[in-house]
């Protein structure tokens, strides 16, 4: 990415270059036959380079992939959901379904038919007939890839060749990517397509002189694509949108100057071209897989359980439209609280006259939420009479808004609420019964039945119909909470009216109607229902938001955001006993402490320059502190905004939420790299447009000790990832000392180290 | 009047052009004031402070001890002064009503008297606030036993609650002549100020908040402080090291100090004066005639006292609290032992510091607050049924363990000599009261259910041990000046882990608590992928009867007064963090359209709601969206190259507006990210600066009017506010309303507070629903009963 500014200087002002910088003033680069030459030259260079990193990528991605042939760390997720779909049960997952698409798209391909279950890191793959080198290809090969992506981001972003080898050789020897990207993960997906979108954006970009132009059109589409990939594989993908986004609106910004001399329908169609290829494209691309997702699992399994019961009726087989009975008038039913499971109960002991705090009760008979199957349990379900129609029989179906009465059936009486405070929240109402022959309170006795999503015709039904209890007379609803009653209440939950009737806690289900029974088809049915797409997209959606900050049961190796630049410590994958082996996620501690100081540099460096130009100072010049401001800080940008959000997760959180962040560090690290270690910068890098001015072109100057820095780093990097390979490969076994020296942080919590104060 | 501007000390004078930007340029002022004589020509009290200085200048040849006051006139001091006095009579009024504790008020009660008392306790605010509150209670040595244990418990007669509140009430006063101040000496008309002042003055919620023992009208009063004197601070910019420069400054630190030490969230003001701060920092970075070296020193002067003065402060506070809580308390069980031994009544005897087999000893979890390692004879409700084993925090016959070798556990070590106990040795540990041992098995722990946990019990007899019962030591840390305990088991100074060698596990402890069947004790269990933390364990006391009399003793550090602050600190922020619910919980986004109100207190047919005067608080939001529109509007158009003309008097609005919406922003956009309970309370800050942004706003509207006009509209206003105020009142100050007059003023049915208590109702409601008329007998022997109920439940507790 480069900036406006050296557009607008075209023919306006010459930049006085250094001295050892190489520029002419020509009109179209190709054409000049001396340049020619050097063209495919470096060309060759350039190209040579990618091929021997690529290569050098898949070598040290697929090296021993089929070791271990054992379930390795989250392979018990990933693995056992991509059997999911090749079974086509139904599952329920936090992460959107693109990356595990993938994965079952792989074990079809293979024949594999998902009867693995993948219950325990070190089951065996052999013995279980699973394709594991197949299925852990995928990955890799995308993992791989990463290197000739990083590599294509740099030459585009217009840094010379030697530039992007380091940022290439750096992702090349990062012993954490290797580790994460050669097991049946999910992240490798995701880096990928990331990358993808950065590369596109990057091309899209370039094009701006050429704008609506096909390329920019088409460039920008596979932006807007991969993005919608990147955003299919996990939800973290939406710090990429954002990353995206920020750099969009910062463009757009930009185009909006009336200095660029853009009228203001001209910049709506920027606008608009960006919003359809940025925002509906990717859109389009999410919900396809989630499409997918649906049309694939059609099947009732693990995942049924997390759905709504209309969501659960689509399923063939399910356990809902098999067991649930339809309720009549005159049944008798017990009631359960959908989010405490306890069951609406009465006994004949009443509330004690005054609570402690000095309140006053109605001394009527206690109801209470018990979470045990009890003969106080049972409530009969009678018409209330003056509300009906009075053609409806007897024994009529109980339907969405109808007004009922419950008796208690053990002491015949009423349930009733009235405006007294509850025993324990004085904001909400209390709940008692009153004698079923005393009619002096009728109206304080009647409830509505409202059945969620339902209408004048929804009936109501025994396990799958979630329904709202309304008070007739003060419309609040019968609500039950986590907090136990006193021992007067036998420490019973306590139930009360809710005056916020629409809260989802409101929500009861019949959990069955006594005495009867369902008689079970032993073939499992078609599904009895059928809902839109967009109606389970957004209960997915819904259900994945709430259960991934839901995630925050520790775990033994998870780790706060902090640690993660310093890498203080790593994660355990899989070990074995007998040969002293480990696979433990640990990076490459040499290249990513360089690429911290590295960020640290750069933000010092802008600072820096910041503060001198505020004193009219200008210490850099303008085309490298263009560059170091466009394309240096959106790599800083992209790292932090994939980083620093984690700060703001409750959920818990590993390692390997930091690969996607250290990535972009890398490349950091390049772009420091090259303003530290070369002269100048490549530019203009933008296609030229239509109107072709003479343009002054630089070129950076790659001097010896470049080349040499360059080396020297990769060559460390290529030792430390060597010397901790053991690690990354599981394999081969390391003795006691090996381990000790290679705990380089007293952290890295490996296995098999020495016990201390052995000797 | 001749503005001669030649003296040399105001070097901004001599370039007006480079400060033009940033604040109201003098000369501009003059030349305008000269080419347009307003047929309204404002007072000269109506101009910012600087233009008032340039009088004195001349008059009192710049040295005037009447600095302090300037920017305010004589019929500024009348203004306040009835302002003051209407504020007194509207707040204070009947502030002994009611005569039992409403909402929080409970909660401070209880720490003041903690403070009389000196007793230790946590709280998750600083100490500022709560000491004032204590200080009548102090001061008239009330010791009498105060029993707060619910809200509807009266007062006893004796205790100086009133007292109490009038300290909270006098701070909530002090806000209105700030604000009366910050508008004025900000350069605002008289009328503005005075308007601002009585908004402040007839808000519901505020004079509901201050009138009760709550922390949040001292935090209002200081941020309204800190910003008073920012204001004052700014205006002193042109004579940068001056006298009163530097004491602008330095007060507007301490303002800050005594922000963050009353609550925490003070420190929303102090990123405000932060953030103001920077800008003035970098905008003197761009005047290239101010030499590096000063813009050093100002930076120096600022980094003293905005950031080494509060902090200062902050300890300061710290320091007075800990020298009154010198006694233990309830709280003091989840601070560390080295606390807690500073404290009285908390102190340990030494003990030997030599630890061999056949010691008797007391082991502690070293992360988790938990205490000690305890067994008593109880079971395990299910897995092996055995013996329970948890964490107990006091101190009890049944945490003692005896060390016994791994080869024969019959040794009589009562005759023979300690030998010690080194790293990697096997031991085990004998119960002392139920004579079992510590033992482990592979059968899952009774609540934690993971796979890599296993229960511990106690299990075996004196003459039976086996295997499961021994336990390797593994020392992991030590007390760097005592080597030996690296080497060998020492009291305190050794942390070691305790290896189950069968199952291949730590033994191991967290948080999670057992059910009523285990007391509510701390879980104990043994961990194979346990936290490392959470499986250091050290041995607290330590006794063995062949040591000789003449043995080494050990015994906690002392901790010095920084280590006690920052352990506070850390446990008060865990307490911050955590959740609770509450029924009044509101969600920020609720705030500025005031959509529900808290329920402080009902009794009979009194009740008193915390709600804003939803005319004022609307006003104040629409403010807020109208400047923020117009700023985002100004932005864009200048992007597209429509130049504002601003005038003088625009910019000096933009300065303004600015300022006091960054400070809304500031105090209320933080708690989006906050995932705490939230009340609503939390937005007052916010709304003394929308009500701020009313005032300028009320002065950009009206700047074509004549001083009569203005005068009218500002009278208006206030009738409608005050007749608003007064329409709600009753649920200020919990007085008597027509239950008709109550049903009508809700205009929003979100609106909860209890029209049915209020005479008229058809529902009376608590006593008339039974129709039990209870005697004193019967309500004796309610609480007879209840307390009868509360001390068994105490016994089971002590039932170890």
């Amino acid at each position: 990415m480069t900036d406006h500014k050296v557009r607008q200087r075209h023919g306006i002002q010459v930049m006085e270059p250094p001295d050892s910088v190489q520029n002419a003033p020509i009109l179209d680069e190709k054409k000049t036959i001396g340049h020619t030459k050097k063209y495919t030259k470096k060309r060759i260079v350039s190209n040579s380079a990618l091929a021997i990193l690529t290569l050098l990528s898949f070598i040290t991605r697929f090296w021993k992939i089929d070791y271990p042939h054992q379930v390795v760390f989250d392979e018990v997720h990933f693995g056992k959901f991509a059997s999911y779909y090749l079974k086509r049960t139904y599952y329920f997952d936090v992460h959107p379904p693109l990356a595990k698409l993938m994965l079952a798209g792989i074990g079809w391909f293979l024949g594999y038919d998902g009867h693995f279950e993948f219950d325990n890191i070190g089951d065996d793959y052999i013995t279980n007939g699973v394709p594991y080198i197949g299925l852990r290809s995928l990955p890799a090969a995308l993992g791989a890839l990463l290197v000739p992506l990083t590599y294509m981001i740099m030459i585009e972003s217009g840094y010379p060749v030697i530039t992007a080898i380091l940022a290439a050789g750096l992702v090349l020897f990062d012993n954490a990517l290797i580790c994460q990207t050669r097991l049946i993960l999910l992240d490798s997906m995701l880096v990928f397509f990331m990358l993808c979108t950065f590369y596109c954006y990057i091309r899209f970009y370039k094009y701006r002189l050429r704008e609506f132009s096909n390329e920019w059109w088409f460039w920008m589409i596979a932006s807007g694509v991969t993005l919608g990939l990147t955003l299919s594989v996990k939800l973290v993908g939406l710090f990429t949108v954002l990353t995206i986004g920020i750099a969009v609106i910062v463009d757009l910004w930009n185009l909006l100057d009336i200095k660029r001399g853009l009228t203001m329908d001209h910049f709506k169609k920027h606008f608009y071209a960006r919003a359809i290829g940025l925002i509906i494209v990717p859109i389009f691309v999410y919900l396809f897989w989630f499409y997918l997702h649906f049309a694939i699992l059609n099947t009732s399994g693990p995942g049924d359980s997390f759905m709504s019961p209309a969501f659960q009726e689509t399923l063939q087989g399910n356990v809902m439209s098999l067991e649930s009975l339809e309720i009549r008038f005159n049944d008798t039913i017990t009631l359960k609280h959908k989010s405490t499971s306890v069951f609406l109960h009465s006994h004949p002991q009443r509330y004690p006259l005054r609570y402690n705090d000095g309140r006053i009760s109605s001394q009527g008979q206690q109801v209470t939420g018990y979470k045990f199957e009890d003969a106080n349990n049972y409530w009969l379900i009678k018409p209330a009479k003056i509300f009906m129609d009075p053609s409806r029989p007897e024994d009529d179906f109980v339907k969405h808004g109808d007004y009922i009465l419950l008796e208690h059936i053990n002491t015949e009486t009423h349930l009733l609420t009235h405006d007294v405070a509850s025993p324990l929240m004085p904001t909400n109402q209390e709940f008692t019964t009153m004698p079923k022959d005393d009619d002096s309170r009728y109206n304080e006795t009647v409830f509505q039945v409202l059945i969620d999503d339902g209408d004048s015709d929804t009936k109501w039904k025994t396990k799958s119909s979630y329904i709202r209890l309304i008070h007739f007379d003060t419309k609040v609803a019968l609500w039950t909470h986590d907090k136990l009653l006193p021992e007067w209440a036998f420490k019973q939950q306590e139930i009360n009216g809710n005056k916020n009737n629409v809260e989802k806690s409101n929500i009861w289900i019949a959990d069955q109607i006594v005495g009867k029974n369902v008689t079970k088809p032993l073939t499992p049915e078609p599904p009895k229902r059928h809902l839109p797409f967009f109606a389970k997209f957004f209960e997915l959606q819904r259900l994945m938001l709430s259960h991934n900050s839901g995630l925050t049961k520790p775990h033994p190796y998870s780790s706060t955001p902090v640690n993660w630049p310093f890498l203080v410590r790593g994660i355990s994958f899989w070990t074995n006993n007998n040969d002293r082996e480990q696979i433990y996620l640990l990076g490459n501690p040499f290249t990513w402490w360089i690429s911290v100081g590295a960020m640290a540099v750069l933000v010092g460096v802008l600072l820096a320059d910041l503060i001198s130009r505020r004193r009219a100072i200008h210490p850099i010049s303008e085309p490298v502190r263009n560059r170091l401001l466009n394309s240096g800080l959106f790599f800083f940008m992209a790292w932090f905004i994939h980083y620093a959000p984690f700060y703001l997760m409750g959920r818990s959180l590993f390692l390997h939420h930091y690969l996607p962040a250290l990535i972009c560090s890398y490349m950091v690290a390049a772009v420091v790299f090259n303003f530290m270690f070369v002269d100048s910068v490549n530019y203009p890098i933008s296609v030229t447009g239509p109107r072709k001015a003479p343009r002054i072109v630089a070129k950076a100057v790659v001097k010896d000790i470049t080349v040499i820095t360059c080396t020297i780093l990769l060559a460390i990097s290529a030792c430390v990832f060597y010397y901790f390979s053991p690690l990354t490969y599981g394999t081969p076994g390391i003795e006691p000392e090996g381990i000790r020296s290679r705990m380089w942080l007293d952290s890295w919590d490996l296995h098999f180290q020495p016990k201390r104060h052995d000797a | 009047m001749d503005y001669k501007l030649n003296n040399e000390d105001y070097e901004v004078i001599l370039n007006p052009v480079r400060y033009s930007t940033s604040i109201v340029s003098l000369g501009d002022i003059r030349y305008r004031k000269k080419r347009f004589k307003e047929p309204d020509s404002p007072s000269r009290h109506d101009l910012p402070e600087d233009d008032l200085l340039m009088y004195d200048t001349k008059e009192n040849g710049g040295k005037s001890i009447t600095k302090f006051f300037t920017g305010i006139s004589t019929s500024d001091v009348y203004n306040l002064l009835g302002l003051i006095v209407v504020s007194i009579i509207v707040r204070l009024y009947r502030l002994d009503h009611p005569n039992s504790v409403v909402f929080d008020e409970m909660h401070f009660e209880t720490l003041a008297l903690k403070y009389i008392r000196g007793n230790f306790f946590i709280d998750m605010h600083p100490p500022l606030a709560k000491l004032l509150i204590a200080l009548p209670g102090y001061l008239s040595r009330y010791d009498g036993i105060l029993d707060l244990e619910n809200e509807s418990e009266f007062f006893e007669s004796k205790y100086p609650y009133v007292t109490m509140r009038l300290i909270s009430g006098i701070l909530g006063i002090f806000i209105i002549p700030f604000s009366y101040l910050t508008i004025k000496l900000s350069g605002f008309s008289t009328n503005a100020a005075f308007l601002v002042s009585a908004l402040l003055i007839f808000e519901n919620a505020l004079v509901t908040q201050s009138r009760l023992i709550l922390l949040d009208s001292p935090l209002m009063a200081s941020t309204a402080f800190t910003m008073l004197i920012w204001v004052k601070f700014h205006n002193e910019k042109k004579r940068p090291f001056k006298t009163w420069w530097w004491i602008w400054l330095i007060m507007t630190g301490v303002g800050l100090g005594l922000t963050v030490s009353i609550k925490w969230v003070g420190f929303f003001t102090t990123i405000f004066i932060g953030l103001l701060t920077i800008k003035d920092l970098w905008d003197l970075l761009g005047d290239l005639h101010l030499p590096l070296i000063r813009w050093v020193n100002h930076f120096l002067a600022r980094v003293l006292c905005l950031l080494v003065i509060p902090v200062i402060l902050y300890m300061l506070v710290f320091a007075i609290h800990f020298s009154i809580l010198e006694n233990s308390g309830d709280d003091a069980i989840s601070m560390s032992p080295e606390f807690r031994h500073t404290l009285n009544g908390h102190g340990m005897n030494d003990t030997p510091i030599d630890v061999g087999y056949g010691s008797t000893i007391t082991l502690r979890h070293f992360n988790t607050r938990g205490g000690y390692l305890h067994s008593h004879n109880h079971h395990y409700p299910s897995g092996s049924k055995q013996q329970q084993v948890t964490l107990y925090p006091f101190k009890d016959e049944n945490n003692l363990w005896i060390i016994q070798k791994e080869t024969d556990p019959k040794i009589p070590f009562e005759t023979i000599n300690p030998s010690w106990i080194y790293h990697n040795t096997l031991i085990r540990l004998s119960h002392v009261l139920t004579e079992g041992w510590l033992h482990s098995h592979n059968i899952k722990p009774p609540v934690t259910n993971s796979d890599d946990q296993n229960e511990v019990s106690v299990y075996g007899s004196k003459d039976h041990s086996d295997t499961n019962d021994l336990w390797r030591v593994e020392i992991v840390d030590h007390e760097k000046s005592d080597s030996d305990s690296g080497r060998r088991l020492r009291a305190i100074h050794t942390k070691f882990r305790l290896f189950h060698i069968n199952s291949g596990c730590y033994l191991y402890s967290h948080s999670n608590k057992l059910p009523e069947w285990g007391f509510k004790q701390q879980e104990v269990t043994c961990g194979k992928g346990a936290t490392f933390i959470n499986t250091i364990w050290y041995i607290e006391t330590n006794s063995h009867p062949k040591l000789p009399s003449d043995t080494k003793m050990v015994n906690y550090k002392k901790l010095g007064f920084f280590e006690k602050f920052i352990e506070l600190n850390q446990v008060m922020w865990t307490n911050f963090k955590s959740i609770s619910l509450h029924p009044y919980l509101s969600h920020p986004s609720s705030w500025i359209l005031l959509k529900r109100g808290i329920g402080f207190w009902a009794q009979e047919h009194y009740q008193i709601y915390l709600i804003g005067n939803p005319f004022i608080w609307w006003t104040s939001t629409l403010t807020v969206l109208i400047f923020v529109i117009e700023k985002l509007n100004t932005i864009l158009k200048a992007k597209r190259g429509y130049i504002d003309r601003f005038s003088v008097k625009g910019e000096h609005v933009k300065l303004w507006s600015n300022v006091f919406l960054m400070g809304w922003c500031l105090h209320y956009l933080p708690f989006y990210l906050m995932s705490k309970e939230l009340f609503l309370q939390y937005y007052f800050p916010s709304l003394y600066f929308a009500i701020l942004l009313i005032g300028i706003g009320f002065d950009l509207i009206t700047e074509r009017f004549n001083s009569r006009n203005r005068t009218i509209i500002v009278t208006i206003f206030l009738i409608a506010s005050i007749y608003i105020f007064i329409l709600f009142s009753p649920l200020t100050y919990g007085n008597t309303w027509e239950k008709s007059s109550c049903d009508n003023s809700k205009w929003l049915s979100s609106w909860d507070y209890d029209c049915d208590l209020y005479v008229g109702s058809h529902l009376t409601r608590n006593t008339n629903t039974t129709g039990i008329e209870i005697t004193n007998q019967e309500f004796s022997d309610i609480r007879a009963f209840d307390k009868r109920a509360a001390e068994t439940e105490d016994e089971q507790d002590e039932q170890m």
